[in-house]
């Protein structure tokens, strides 16, 4: 007999299971960093039939780990870009792309069910909630995998048999209290968000308040009413958006006006060194070498700028921003909304004025400044990524998957990268059970088919939950994702189409 | 800035904004000094199967100097399963026949190019064993994967004798291994200060902290601390060297030891390995390998007849999710190597897919000048 492509799977898996993958459908959801290993790794152990879902495209900054991916496909969709490659890597392979959101209502709990196994390659909290969601609906076994710098992890979770996603509860991204992003900073970071989430969105968004503590207890409502009142003079400046006076007025008022403000607060400083303000002109006055070298100080991310230095990105990016914006006022219609600028770490422009603003700030409070490359990783919430760890954990997410392919859910394990160690380069763990309080797998999960066009939530509550599942007289609440539907005192939704009420699924 | 003695005047290409735009999610990892080292490196990489194509995808894009690939075999049809950029490479020519007279470094070469066209990758198709000194004193690192005992051991001597770092590694199967000689490699840690002060002197049998400098950082002492670990070749380390000592002192760990590791031993102690599906070669390997586990000073009930009829069953096999984690940890270690900011793996990695444990042993049979005995 001819010696056959798969060879080596047929001897090592045996024939039994090499057959079985070939046969089986799988779900990859996200083809970036992990999902690149991940679809060379299921085409060529003999996964055929891949299906793959991701929304994003291409950025220069994937071609350290995507290796799918090359300079001339940035911009362009990475499910479509990853199918077209992998497919080179075993001819007998059929992957299905799809350049779309997993959250997509197509995307419904009957569709998860064609497939045998689901794997995560994603890189978000939210995304990842819905799939873990969607598989225990569906009950398909889901391969979770995650990786940070040198570190990741893979687990295999099954309905009923092992823990979900949302079995431990997760870390949810930091806020800072409002006080010490806007009177009392104390590292770098909350001179930072004080630039981008405050200052930027003050005057070139709408505020962004929501990312701080608001929390007011007795000792800081004095000061909170202050600061929404000094925001509100910040607010005024706007006006002069354009102007050759703007970059004064802005730099007068948030780094002079409102530091004397502080300063005057001898509270506030008893145990903590008080800033000093600073004048524009007397600033300015020192700059002029830092202007001469604008150009080169624009363009080098490594530097780390003096204060005269920021103050020449400061005033530069406030005028490439200004411009900007008067010209996207003048294209607008009558009845558009006003235009606004948020914050991204790739606008250099939003990025320039975030990081001259920060360190200005940062020399107020006498706190280091930072280079640009490294405010845009704060700023940006940029998660350190590599190839090595990414292969590392794709080729893990096989081996769960030869387990899960054989129903050995005992063997599958925990596995986490443990970088550095003497000892040992993974460190595994039995899958942990599920969480009898888990809010997420420990509910009963069912599903009905209905036409949601005609059924009503009458329908759903009196024939389906009382009739069908036999909740009779019980108390119960009907809640979508928009919120709560019914319940023993919320009845006006009854009568209510389905199809008017909500996104109902899984 | 001070210039440093790490630069050479020579390769002083500054790093371009371009450059640290695609490695940004790297650099922030290891740090732009790192990045600098790295992409001055010229590697060697001697076999393209699975495992070579890993390696060489994770070096290539990191953004070393050069990448040569030195195979001189065809490709072949079983080549096509795990080797990714063979397989496209066969694409490329419209099958096998597209291939005819070119050695796998030639077909896989400009593949690996497309990766990354910043990195030099070159192909080299002449036998290993026709290389001279002056070959192997050209490179700051060269890999071995797929090799026989023999040939790890007669490469490794020749790296020694260059004074060049040395990795070999194989796949089969569900398992593989990792071997690491690096000679003598200092690398310097930075890290917060514990109430104990970091003392210069031997820390293990092979590790050294050689230098010890603090520096207060605000609220933080920072120190940073440079240590050497001391490696031994191949011939002293896998083929014959005992565990550490701190095994035989406990039958716990002895017990732990992955029986892979006399499989491994004994495969490369036993070159000429009878068809191992035969009945005669299955008995004469499992003698072998239950002499080289007691020799370890393991544990019989460790050494099942399911582990060493699943070893014989993968040997010589490749398969992809096992090339990409050894591949993986592998090129990790070389990066790191280069970079010089973190501890090395010392000396052998023992690869178990079907328990997912990849183990580390500190083998050497007679350590000369490292920190001898902690």
């Amino acid at each position: 007999m001819a010696v056959a492509r798969d060879q080596y799977n047929q001897q090592t898996l045996g024939e039994s299971l090499n057959d079985k993958l070939k046969k089986s459908r799988v779900l990859m959801v996200g083809a970036g960093g992990i999902g690149c290993e991940l679809l060379k790794n299921l085409v060529l152990s003999g996964f055929l039939n891949v299906h793959i879902v991701d929304l994003d495209t291409i950025d220069l900054s994937n071609l350290n780990r995507q290796f799918l991916f090359r300079n001339e496909h940035i911009k362009k969709s990475k499910a479509l870009v990853a199918k077209e490659v992998a497919q080179t890597f075993n001819p007998e392979a059929e992957v299905t792309a799809y350049h779309d959101n997993i959250k997509d209502e197509r995307f419904g709990v009957s569709w998860f069910r064609q497939f045998d196994l689901v794997f995560n390659a994603l890189d978000n909290l939210d995304a990842r909630r819905h799939v873990n969601k969607m598989c225990l609906a569906a009950d398909v076994p889901l391969i979770e995998s995650g990786t940070t710098g040198f570190n990741g992890q893979v687990q295999v979770i099954k309905k009923g048999v092992t823990a979900c996603y949302d079995c431990s509860p997760k870390e949810t991204p930091k806020s800072f209290p409002v006080c010490t992003i806007r009177s009392t900073p104390s590292q770098s970071i909350h001179c930072i968000v004080w630039g981008k989430s405050y200052l930027l969105s003050e005057i070139f968004g709408v505020s962004e308040e929501s990312s701080f503590d608001n929390t007011t207890n007795s000792e800081n409502e004095g000061e909170i009413e202050e600061l929404q009142r000094e925001a509100a003079a910040l607010r005024n400046i706007r006006n002069s958006i354009g102007t050759p006076e703007f970059p004064r007025l802005l730099f007068e008022k948030v780094f002079h006006t409102d530091v004397e403000r502080l300063r005057s607060m001898a509270e506030m400083w008893k145990s903590r060194t008080p800033p000093e303000s600073l004048k524009y002109d007397e600033v300015l006055s020192r700059a002029s070498d830092a202007l001469a070298s604008k150009d080169s100080l624009l363009r080098d991310g490594q530097k780390v700028w003096s204060l005269e230095e920021s103050l020449v990105v400061f005033q530069d990016s406030l005028d490439r921003l200004s411009r900007r914006i008067l010209k996207m006022k003048e294209a607008k219609a009558e009845t558009d909304p006003d235009p606004v600028i948020t914050f991204d770490k790739d606008d250099e422009d939003t990025l320039d004025f975030v990081a001259a603003s920060a360190n200005i700030r940062s020399t107020v409070f006498g706190i280091d400044r930072k280079s640009r490359f490294d405010i845009k990783q704060m700023a940006g919430n940029i998660i350190p990524a590599i190839a090595t760890t990414n292969a590392i954990v794709a080729g893990l997410c096989i081996l769960q998957a030869f387990k899960v392919m054989k129903g050995e859910y005992d063997q599958a394990k925990e596995v986490f990268l443990t970088p550095f160690a003497p000892a040992r380069l993974l460190a595994t763990d039995r899958s942990r059970a599920p969480n009898p309080k888990c809010p997420v797998c420990s509910t009963y999960q069912t599903s009905a088919f209905v036409d949601l066009s005609r059924a009503t939530l009458n329908d759903l509550v009196e024939d389906f939950v009382r009739l069908e599942l036999g909740y009779g007289d019980k108390e119960f609440t009907v809640n979508s994702e928009a919120g709560l539907l019914y319940d023993v005192d919320e009845t006006e939704n009854l009568p209510k189409k389905l199809s008017d009420l909500a996104n109902l699924q899984g | 800035m001070p210039p440093s003695a790490e630069s050479d005047p020579a390769m002083q290409t500054e790093i371009s904004e371009d450059e640290i735009a695609l490695y940004d999610r790297q650099i922030r990892l290891w740090g732009m000094q790192a990045q600098e080292k790295i992409r001055r490196a010229n590697i060697l990489l001697i076999t393209l199967r699975a495992l070579g194509s890993e390696i060489s995808k994770n070096l290539v894009l990191a953004g070393i100097s050069s990448l040569t690939i030195l195979d001189p075999n065809p490709v072949s049809t079983a080549d096509l399963g795990a080797g990714f950029f063979l397989s496209q490479a066969t694409n490329a020519a419209e099958g096998l026949e597209g291939l005819e007279g070119k050695s796998r470094a030639e077909a896989a070469a400009p593949i690996v190019q497309k990766l990354n066209p910043r990195v030099k990758v070159r192909a080299d198709s002449g036998p290993v064993r026709e290389k001279d000194a002056a070959y192997f004193a050209s490179f700051d690192v060269v890999i071995a994967t797929d090799l026989g005992a023999a040939d790890i051991a007669w490469i490794n001597d020749a790296t020694r004798a260059a004074g060049k770092k040395f990795y070999a590694a194989g796949c089969h199967g569900t398992h593989g291994f990792i071997f690491s000689d690096l000679v003598s490699h200092s690398y310097v840690i930075q890290r917060d200060s514990a109430n104990v002060v970091t003392k210069p002197g031997p820390e293990s049998a092979t590790r050294a902290v050689v230098d010890v400098r603090t520096k207060k950082e605000g609220p933080r002492v920072v120190e940073t601390v440079t240590k050497r670990e001391t490696y031994s070749p191949f011939g002293k380390a896998c083929l014959s060297a005992p565990l550490p000592a701190e095994f035989a002192r406990s039958k716990r760990r002895l017990r732990a030891v992955s029986p892979v590791l006399s499989c491994l031993r004994a495969l490369w102690s036993a070159p000429d390995l009878a068809d191992p599906s035969s009945r005669a070669g299955m008995e004469s390997f499992t003698r072998t390998v239950m002499g080289k586990h007691a020799e370890l000073g393991l544990p019989p009930e460790t050494l099942t007849p399911e582990v060493i009829r699943q070893f014989l069953q993968g040997v010589g096999a490749e398969i992809a999710p096992v090339a990409a984690i050894l591949g993986g940890q592998l090129a990790q270690d070389v990066i790191n190597v280069l970079g010089q900011t973190q501890q090395p793996i010392q000396n052998t990695v023992v690869f178990d897919g079907g328990v997912m444990e990849a183990s580390v042993y500190a083998l050497h049979s007679d350590l000369e000048g490292a920190g001898a005995e902690a």
